[in-house]
């Protein structure tokens, strides 16, 4: 294999190719739907939840893992039996070595290769060009990739990051021959007359495995062309690269997988072609290398051995905001999407994992896909915070780590906040900076902030308007859910200093509904940020100031729902090894609300049609994606606008997905950003709606900016702003100030 | 298509075969009951004037060879030597299944000698014939059929639809490297016992 490009070079290549952004988002969508149809079918078909079948197998896969070396054993012994050889190696070195020394040993001068990611990971094809033995790859993506001089872009559609016009002219440079973009047909024809004669020429066959059958011996195979069959029958050596957590105990465990391997990986109940191969056939040899290159060193990391699951169905990039903007050549090294971001520091070292992870949004889409349960976002952060250590975030994560040492301290952080408010005065808009158009319409600094109008920041915080008497008594609801309930308001780091209307809000709500609302004075910030960098020392001391700033037992509120993804979700995660600890932040998990849960399944639950205006403007909700993918909220925000405020609501497409916000992630890679942000304001066109819902702070700061970048007519509220409105008596647009 | 297709048959065989042929006929292949060989024989002479017999079928049924032949169709059964070669572009090739999956609508066909292999790889349209008797609700009913031919050399594939790749923008494409056609026959009459022996 060529050595790859640096991450940045592949990074910069890929934003400027507009047909990647393009083609992916439309393979993205098309996945989907194919996906959740497969998936729904196979609920119905079996009669359990996705989450049920996929514990199933997540069991079967770490049950392996616990008993690896019989696993091992049995499959060996019983390949060996049927005739096989297999060799276990520890490096891509000596794979490569052995494969080398066997063709020429054979006399081979010509390799034709199934697909097989094991083969990209120990770079075969490179090593076998230079001893003079071409490899021919026979899959028809990989193959386009081969003429291409490329490597794949995806786990399973290696070439889903090139349009057919390209593919088209691919072909007529190499082939000296028309091929009309628009046939795709006759270019998979090619394939066949093409590839043909090399099957039937060549002495050597490589695959890979799906599955390595432990109870006997088999291979298990899947493909959809028909190209593995011929390539692993027709040559007198058939080699198969495997790594070694591909074992299974049984062939009933085997159909598990093949259930959720083909409606994951292309939405199909079964591949065209499940092979089963037990040893070589009649006259032919079999020479089985099973890898580990870092997957022992994985498994005895609890922190990331629940990667070794992976089937290598590719479901987690083709949900992945950043890989439908960039693909899969930045987002990932060897591997791509989410799991390329967890492995690749055992496969490939914590360097070539730095670029790729600092693409991750942590939004969690990837672990609502996964067949085998891998939670694949919090072990991202681990290689982040891996990659932090090392010093391998470069000067951007130097800045970081400064930045977030800083931001520690409250006292600190209340003057500077205080001095930018009154110093961006002049230029403050509403609810927006106002930078100098020479700065954001053209020039180098454009593309890196033009795309979305930074927020203002206001000289008073949320804070200081909600001290004790400030707040004018907000109107009374009818129904007082909240009446005598002491509420602690936590007002999120973000909203206090940038948005404190959000906060203000929320306040309003709570104590229209018969809440005794408080809000405790030295509250900073949950911790996500720095957990979000990669930071987990910083973030940790900042779960444990917020714990201790909650101690009062009463409930809290936050308006903030990434915050409850911290309070709630990660931090008895990120304290796990102190025990004690770990209960005080379970403790508090198990008394915070986000406002939503709060009013709908907590006790702040308003009765239908409470905050019913008469209004019927129609709404869309953008669903903050950890909400969704961590938390398990579904249509709450929705459900609630209709009954309990009236309002038509007009679903938002892909409601779910990632605005872009992404943390620290908008910040140091803006282009990429706002390729989501593009994506997610697209979706809101198509509502025709002229206000969106949300509920994070994040999402509302980076939403608003990217309205007001683009000159959008369309209002951001979060959910407590828009609700105020509809309070009795209320007006218009509350501006406390 | 043939002549020879029936309604299917009615009870529990007929609710499950009434799913295989739903999940085959859903990946792309044909389905049709036929009552014996000689119909699958009728079928196949009408698709090419060149039709193979996988050889452990030939070996199993000599006389379906003799069916084709009285339908004065050219009899191909690939040698040892250069199976590839022999069948390489034939139209129309017949291969016996050892089961039909229902729940995916897919034949197990069980090849571990090339000259079998070749068959199935390289036809342009293939006929798979599975008897009543052999058609099996789950995927774990294959894994029954593999886990006691475990630790013993031998190669056997689930097969569901035609040959189909997605890899250039996802678009749908039938016919790579294996056939572009299927055809899944279950043998519903006497015939079907006399198969049994074959699989």
């Amino acid at each position: 294999m060529s050595e790859l490009r640096s991450f940045d070079e592949r990074y910069a290549t890929a934003l400027a190719d507009p047909d990647v952004r393009g083609g992916l988002t439309a393979f993205q969508r098309g996945w989907r739907d194919s996906r959740d149809a497969a998936i729904a079918d196979l609920e119905a078909q079996e009669g359990r939840s996705f989450d049920e079948l996929r514990a199933e197998l997540a069991a079967i896969k770490d049950g392996v893992l616990a008993d690896w070396e019989h696993h091992l054993d049995s499959f060996t012994d019983n390949a060996t039996a049927a005739g096989a050889e297999v060799v276990r190696v520890a490096t891509p070195g000596e794979a490569n070595a052995l494969i080398t020394a066997r063709m020429q040993a054979a006399g081979a001068d010509l390799m034709v290769k199934g697909k097989s990611m094991v083969s990209e990971e120990i770079g075969l094809n490179g090593h076998l060009e230079a001893a003079g033995i071409p490899p021919v790859e026979t899959d028809l993506g990989e193959w386009i990739l081969q003429l291409a001089a490329e490597t794949p872009s995806h786990l399973v559609m290696p070439a889903i990051h090139k349009r057919k016009e390209v593919i088209a002219e691919l072909f007529e440079r190499v082939l000296k021959r028309p091929f009309p973009p628009d046939d795709i047909d006759r270019m998979v024809k090619v394939a066949r007359t093409e590839l043909r004669e090399r099957f039937l020429a060549s002495s050597v066959g490589l695959s890979g495995a799906n599955a390595l059958i432990a109870e006997g011996g088999s291979i298990m195979l899947v493909c959809n062309e028909g190209n593995n069959r011929m390539s692993v029958a027709l040559p007198k050596l058939h080699v198969v690269t495997a790594g070694i957590e591909k074992l299974i105990p049984t062939y009933a465990d085997a159909m598990k997988q093949v259930r959720l391997l083909g409606r994951s990986a292309t939405g199909q109940p079964i591949t065209v072609y499940t092979n089963f191969l037990t040893g070589p056939r009649p006259g032919q040899e079999q020479l089985i290398i099973l890898l580990d290159n870092g997957r022992t060193a994985m498994a005895e990391d609890p922190d990331v051995a629940a990667a070794l699951r992976c089937i290598r169905c590719g479901a987690c990039a083709d949900v992945c905001p950043p890989y439908g903007v960039v693909g899969g050549h930045a987002f990932g090294h060897v591997y791509t999407g989410a799991i390329g971001l967890v492995n690749t520091s055992f496969h490939h070292g914590i360097e070539a994992a730095a670029g790729p992870q600092s693409l991750c949004v942590s939004c969690g889409a990837c672990a609502t896909v996964c067949p085998v349960d891998i939670p694949l976002p919090v072990q991202i952060l681990e290689v982040r915070e891996n990659v932090a250590r090392a010093g391998e975030a470069g000067n951007a994560g130097r800045v970081t780590r400064l930045a977030l040492r800083a931001f520690q301290h409250p006292r600190l952080v209340d003057l500077g906040m205080r001095a930018v408010g009154v110093a961006t005065t002049p230029v403050r808009r509403g609810g927006v900076t106002a930078l100098p158009s020479a700065l954001t319409a053209r020039g180098p600094l454009a593309e890196r902030i033009g795309w979305r109008t930074p927020p203002a920041v206001p000289p008073r915080p949320a804070r200081d308007t909600l001290r004790r008497g400030r707040l004018e008594e907000p109107p009374r609801l009818a129904d007082q859910p909240l009446a005598g309930r002491k509420v602690q308001l936590f007002l999120q780091c973000v909203s206090d200093r940038m948005a404190p209307d959000i906060p203000i809000a929320a306040a309003k709500l709570l104590r229209a509904a018969g809440a005794q609302v408080t809000v405790p004075r030295d509250q900073h910030c949950c911790g996500l940020p720095a957990y979000d960098s990669g930071e987990q020392d910083t973030a940790k001391s900042m779960v444990r100031q917020t714990m201790e700033a909650l101690a009062d037992g009463a409930d809290v509120v936050t308006p903030a729902s990434s915050c409850l993804a911290m309070l709630g979700h990660d931090a008895p995660y990120l304290l796990r090894d102190d025990l004690a600890e770990v209960e005080r932040a379970q403790e508090l998990a198990g008394r915070t609300y986000d406002l939503i849960s709060y009013l709908t399944s907590g006790p702040g639950r308003l009765p239908a049609g409470s905050l019913d205006d008469g209004d019927r403007t129609p709404v869309t909700v953008h669903r903050f994606c950890q909400a969704s993918n961590t938390l398990g909220r579904t249509d709450a925000i929705e459900a609630f606008l209709r009954d309990v405020a009236g309002v038509p609501v007009v679903p938002l497409p892909e409601a779910s997905e990632c605005c872009g916000f992404g943390g620290s992630t908008s910040v140091r890679n803006p282009e990429l950003s706002a390729g989501i942000l593009d994506r997610k304001l697209g979706c809101v066109d198509q509502t025709a709606s002229s206000v969106l819902i949300t509920d994070n702070p994040g999402c509302i700061l980076h939403l608003r900016g990217g309205v007001h970048a683009s000159g959008r007519e369309v209002e951001v509220l979060h959910l407590a702003e828009y609700l105020v409105r509809r309070l009795p008596g209320a007006t218009a647009s509350p501006q406390e100030r | 298509m043939s002549s020879a297709v029936t309604q299917t048959g009615a009870g529990a065989d007929g609710a499950q075969r009434t799913l295989l042929r739903t999940k085959v006929e859903a990946a792309a292949s044909t389905y049709q009951e036929v009552a014996g060989w000689e119909e699958v024989a009728a079928h196949a002479a009408s698709l090419g004037q060149r039709v193979a017999i996988a050889p452990s079928l030939h070996a199993a049924l000599p006389s379906l060879a003799a069916m084709l032949e009285g339908h004065g169709r050219t009899v191909v059964v690939p040698g040892e030597d250069d199976p590839a070669a022999d069948v390489a572009d034939v139209p129309v090739a017949i291969v016996a299944g050892a089961m039909a999956v229902a729940e995916t609508g897919s034949v197990l066909v069980s090849e571990h000698e090339l000259r079998d292999r070749v068959v199935t790889m390289l036809c342009q349209r293939l006929l798979q014939v599975v008897a009543a008797d052999d058609v099996v609700d789950r995927l774990e009913d294959a894994a029954a059929w593999l886990a006691p031919r475990g630790g013993q050399a031998g190669f056997a594939s689930l097969m569901t639809g035609p040959s189909r790749t997605a890899d250039i923008e996802r678009s749908l494409t039938i016919g790579v490297q294996g056939p572009d056609e299927v055809d899944v026959l279950v043998l519903t009459g006497a015939d079907a016992a006399a198969e049994e022996s074959t699989s």
